[in-house]
């Protein structure tokens, strides 16, 4: 195999064991916060609850943090040409650190324990810088030419996101637990914290996966280059300057950069939702319509981001969080697994010379259809928690039928993919 | 001036369109309807194939004398998409629909994912390398899709 184009082997696609392993732990951080929400005492009635602390975390740096690594093990290859080198053992030495990381820090957090606070943060970091050196050094070796799409320079963008969170996070965690001194206030640094996690690591991932997946799979027009060439620039420039004006305590300059930052995302949201509707596939599948109901809640949240600026009430903060991670990130992620854990194993068999049943045998549409239907009746009851806390213990309820579901789901893939290497 | 990338993206897009325009139809219930656009798709995605096995590969391999690597690997993703197809057709032929639609799932993704890697990777690796054949051989490979498009 030449080594001139790594991406384009097949025998270099991951082994399906390095990207399942996150498929399949992350909803069972969504279980588990689905359990805080239902037995913790008025979790949502503000950002700053331990409950809401580690649900929060539960959901980003556990759930999501799992399929966008395993995510990105598989899409990097094939969209940037990247090879990562011992792929199997970045992958599993990142698995392990990582849901370790995030089990330690949820812990931490959720029950005050300052030492699980440091010691899960450490964890997640060391996986983090595991997966970024890997991937660093896979983008070094990748051909230098620029494609029709801007998504592998997005998604290199994205891997800075990830780094400033994490190095962002590590400080906080060692504010909280040894008491280290912050340069800034530690609710600004939070804000940070949770803004280049969301917007420069979750949000520019998501765009640069959209600019691929949303024209190539959906059939629909293409973004226009002339967005997508600036669009993730625009938010990693936008998002430097306002860390700075935060830092600097610069008041006019941070809510002016803000605004711009929340216009940038509102457009990708309304431009996804305008070529979906465009789309020349005749037969939306749930996956499709769960995507676009996840445009709609993050634009909804970014709504209830702009309103806590203008008006500080615990409960917008809250809102724009249930909106964003779980009906924003939380949709678009179950749609997109939906699709890639099938695919990658009905790949696999047909790699190793089995007749792999078509994708809708490996995973049926009614099921997925009633797990997405439960994760929209689960965002409704969410948001409805937000404002009564005994309706929150039923989102959480909900909220972990929600995931155990979307588990069972991809683990019925896992049965089929067994029965067919069987035969 | 037109690029190789530009020209088989663009094709790209058009095989896309056919597929789409066949799924409608046999979602719908409509086999005639379908069995045409099906039969349309199949001669677009096959030129396609065709372009790139016998024009565009021989030329990048002549120019980087990379035989083992990126384009026998399309080669074989060329041959796993043809007998995907052949399947879809085979549930056309039974007018099976839920057949149908899951080989139709099957077949976009793939699809998609080995072309992702070309619009990518390959093609631009093409417009840099292939230097002044670049133009010529864009030329000829838009002679022959348009050509089989239009059989």
């Amino acid at each position: 195999m030449s080594s001139a184009n790594p991406g384009l082997a097949y025998e270099d696609t991951p082994p399906l064991s390095a990207p399942l392993r996150f498929f399949l732990t992350a909803p069972l951080f969504g279980i588990v916060a689905g359990a805080v929400l239902a037995f913790g005492d008025g979790v949502l009635t503000s950002r700053w609850t331990p409950g809401a602390l580690a649900l929060v975390h539960l959901i980003a740096a556990g759930f999501m943090l799992q399929v966008m690594l395993g995510a990105l093990q598989q899409i990097l290859p094939v969209v940037a040409g990247a090879r990562f080198p011992a792929p199997l053992g970045v992958a599993s030495t990142t698995h392990a650190l990582t849901s370790l990381g995030a089990a330690g820090l949820t812990t931490g957090l959720g029950l005050g324990l300052p030492g699980a606070i440091v010691g899960g943060g450490l964890l997640l970091v060391a996986g983090i810088v595991v997966f970024l050196g890997a991937g660093l050094l896979a983008l070094v070796g990748a051909p230098a030419v620029v494609g029709t799409t801007r998504a592998p320079r997005d998604l290199r963008l994205a891997l800075i996101g990830l780094a400033v969170t994490g190095t962002l996070g590590l400080a906080l965690a060692l504010a909280l637990g040894r008491g280290l001194a912050l340069p800034v206030a530690l609710p600004t640094l939070v804000d940070l914290h949770a803004a280049w996690g969301w917007l420069g690591w979750g949000g520019i991932l998501l765009a640069a996966t959209s600019w691929v997946v949303v024209p190539m799979f959906q059939i629909t027009p293409g973004y226009p280059p002339r967005f997508s060439a600036m669009w993730a620039p625009a938010v990693l420039a936008g998002l430097i300057l306002w860390s700075l004006a935060r830092f600097a305590d610069a008041g006019i300059a941070s809510i002016t950069l803000g605004i711009v930052l929340l216009t940038l995302v509102v457009s990708f949201a309304a431009l996804t939702l305008h070529l979906q509707s465009r789309t020349r596939r005749s037969t939306p599948d749930a996956p499709f319509r769960s995507f676009r109901s996840a445009m709609v809640a993050l634009i909804l949240g970014l709504a209830a981001l702009a309103a806590n600026a203008a008006h500080d009430a615990d409960h917008w903060s809250v809102l724009a969080g249930v909106l964003i991670l779980h009906g924003g990130f939380g949709g678009a992620i179950s749609a997109m697994l939906y699709k890639i854990v099938p695919f990658l194993a009905w790949l696999n068999l047909t790699q190793s010379g089995v007749k792999a049943p078509n994708m809708k045998k490996l995973l049926p549409d009614p099921p997925v259809r009633q797990q997405l239907r439960l994760h929209l009746v689960v965002l409704v009851v969410l948001v409805a928690g937000v404002f009564e806390p005994l309706v929150a213990r039923l989102a959480g309820v909900l909220m972990a039928a929600e995931f155990a579901w979307l588990l069972l789901n991809l683990v019925r893939v896992i049965r089929a993919w067994q029965r067919a290497r069987r035969t | 001036m037109s690029t190789i990338a530009d020209l088989m993206t663009q094709d790209h897009r058009a095989c896309d369109h056919d597929f789409a325009r066949a799924e409608t139809l046999a979602a719908k219930g409509d086999w005639p309807g379908a069995t045409d656009a099906l039969a349309a798709f199949s001669n677009a995605l096959n030129a396609h194939f065709d372009a790139e096995e016998q024009q565009l590969f021989p030329a990048f391999e002549a120019a980087t004398g990379m035989t083992q690597g990126p384009t026998q690997v399309m080669r074989a993703e060329h041959a796993d998409m043809r007998a995907t197809l052949a399947r879809l057709q085979d549930a056309l032929a039974a007018r099976d629909g839920d057949e149908f639609a899951g080989e139709a799932e099957t077949l976009l993704i793939m699809m998609q994912q080995h072309n992702m890697k070309e619009e990518n990777i390959l093609y631009p690796m093409c417009d840099a390398r292939l230097g002044a054949v670049s133009a010529t051989l864009c030329t000829e490979l838009s002679h022959s899709l348009a050509a089989e498009h239009a059989t």
